[in-house]
């Protein structure tokens, strides 16, 4: 593109920039790749080194060592959370996807403003304060809370329950309300992306609405549904401080496993190896998600 | 609509209605709870007043926060801004090789789990000696925030026609002019946009953050601590300004969004 700005013969002013400008290019270059790099590249790149740092009562010593694994792995009490941890997140995302389907849906299904302000509405829960929503749920599932008021005032239950609160019900429920916002318009999206004359054809051929339901919308809007509890499971899974708040001890997660490492328990490496072990769980959940939409888009 | 049809979709409404009561029980709760006291389980309507609302204003610990969580929110999008505008303009200005790689490490943050994020940049700030601070947290939210902004620039100045740029080069622009009387003006709206949903996403970021701050916190940390030893309602008071503010700016967002559609269709 330079070439074609110097149609007149390279004035001196101009022949003096050059060297500049090449110079300039360098530096664009350099900060276009290095910036991501340095930025992001290399504290995961060096977070996954320290997960094979030894240490010593704290104390790194140095060495390289699969010890920090070898300790997860022969450890009972880890595994027993690391898989507790994944049966949370799996339900968490269970509980998006039939709730978060069937809200998307019925916008879907909508018209007009209607169904933009509500999409708008259904999203909006993902704007407020993620601590003080913690704390709504708490003073919702508690033993004083709400929802036992609630149950009280009805006659359902005669005393306060504590099945709510501080264990892994409440974690999960918690999360539930607060991740269920982020598989919505994942599932809307994946309805609009539903060819309308395949509908108007079902219903052409004279399939009911139930039928083209079953037949049509179902079956095509499925694989992008899974993918986005998939999505929500994968935040789920990573969540500490939601368990923290309301699980108490009974609800002790993989999230507050890890997070402990880098607090009380100051093992570092340790942490990060149990890190590693998050992040794997992650990464093949997001392979099984884009596998899924992938194969739903070639057919 | 046959009736089987009709009783379907009236229970699925009534699942529907439900699931939208319990998304916004907290917020309700919330916003009750600034108003009226609590008695014996049951609220106490006699005691409605403001006067929380007053006690937050002169809580100073809590006006400290809120101004250090709008300072690094103003700071972070001004910062992933100008780094998405630079890359976005760099990668539509010839093939580039790299974009794909480039692509992949922003987006990186945005997939994998906040606390993955969190842990790497701390060790990452641990090795090369930096000590943490409200920079360091504003590093994290530039992080996370990047890839909200790239996405949207990209997505604009892929719009845009090369032969625009190319003319205002062949008419004698340099890159530099190009960019700031041809291509950025048409990139504002974008990035009104995205800075208004980045700023709510650093306004709220707590799981990252937590692994970054060091003596001065922002509002979500604030928020925690005091959780901890115990919540007053003057909380519920700011908590609700602070919901009513993002409330209106996420319909700002979305109102902008909504004129950006309309206008590429």
């Amino acid at each position: 593109m330079s070439i074609a700005t110097t149609p007149t013969g390279i004035g001196i002013a101009e022949a003096a920039a050059r060297p500049k400008r090449g110079l300039g290019k360098l530096v664009a270059r350099l900060l276009v790749y290095g910036l991501p790099t340095v930025m992001i590249l290399l504290p995961l790149v060096s977070f996954l080194a320290s997960s094979f740092l030894g240490q010593d009562n704290g104390k790194p010593t140095g060495g390289l060592t699969f010890a920090n694994y070898a300790a997860f792995f022969t450890s009972s009490s880890y595994l027993y959370v690391f898989f507790g941890t994944l049966k949370l997140a799996f339900t968490v995302a269970l509980i998006s996807l039939f709730f978060g389907y069937i809200l998307s849906y019925l916008i879907w299904r909508l018209e007009g403003s209607a169904r933009y302000l509500l999409l708008l509405l259904s999203a909006l829960p993902l704007v407020m304060n993620y601590v003080v929503k913690i704390y709504a749920m708490r003073s919702i599932l508690g033993f004083n809370g709400f929802l036992n008021t609630m149950l009280l005032s009805l006659g359902i239950i005669e005393v306060p329950s504590r099945l709510f609160i501080f264990n892994q019900t409440a974690v999960m429920l918690t999360m539930a309300v607060i991740y269920l916002p982020f598989g919505i318009l994942p599932i809307f999206l994946a309805l609009e992306r539903i060819p309308q004359s395949l509908i108007s054809a079902a219903a052409d051929l004279g399939a009911k609405p139930g039928q083209i339901f079953m037949t049509v919308v179902l079956p095509l809007s499925l694989p992008g549904s899974i993918a986005a509890a998939l999505f929500v499971m994968v935040i789920a899974l990573g969540d500490y401080l939601t368990p923290q708040m309301v699980g108490g001890s009974e609800g002790f997660t993989f999230g507050r496993a890890v997070w402990s490492q880098f607090g009380m328990a100051f093992n570092w490496p340790f942490g990060a190896a149990l890190a590693v072990m998050l992040l794997l769980a992650v990464v093949a959940l997001i392979a099984l998600a884009s596998l899924i939409s992938r194969t739903a888009r070639v057919r | 609509m046959s009736l089987p049809e009709r009783i379907t979709v009236t229970l699925l409404w009534i699942i529907g209605t439900i699931t939208f009561a319990v998304l916004y029980a907290p917020a309700a709760i919330v916003i009750l709870l600034s108003f009226v006291g609590v008695k014996d389980r049951k609220l106490d309507w006699s005691d409605l007043s403001l006067q929380w609302y007053g006690k937050f204003a002169s809580n100073s610990q809590l006006i400290d926060a809120l101004s250090n969580s709008l300072i690094v929110g103003v700071c972070a999008v001004v910062i992933a801004s100008t780094i998405s505008v630079g890359l976005a303009y760099y990668m539509k200005t010839g093939a580039r090789a790299g974009r794909s790689y480039v692509e992949f490490v922003i987006f990186l943050p945005f997939v994998l789990p906040a606390i993955i994020t969190g842990i790497s940049l701390l060790i990452a700030f641990r090795q090369v000696g930096i000590e943490r601070s409200l920079i360091t947290v504003t590093a994290g939210h530039v992080v996370l925030i990047l890839a909200v902004i790239y996405r949207m620039v990209t997505i604009r100045l892929d719009a845009l026609e090369n032969s625009q740029i190319e003319a205002s080069l062949d008419l004698g622009a340099n890159s530099w002019e190009t960019f700031v009387h041809v291509v950025f003006p048409q990139l504002r709206s974008a990035l009104l946009t995205s800075s208004l949903l980045a700023f709510a996403l650093s306004f709220d970021e707590t799981l990252v953050t937590f692994f970054l701050v060091g003596g001065e916190t922002t509002l979500p940390m604030r928020l925690w601590a005091m959780m901890r030893t115990g919540f007053t309602p003057e909380i519920n008071a700011l908590v609700s300004v602070v919901l009513c503010v993002t409330l209106l700016f996420a319909a700002l967002a979305a109102m902008s969004l909504r004129e950006s559609i309309e206008r590429k269709s």
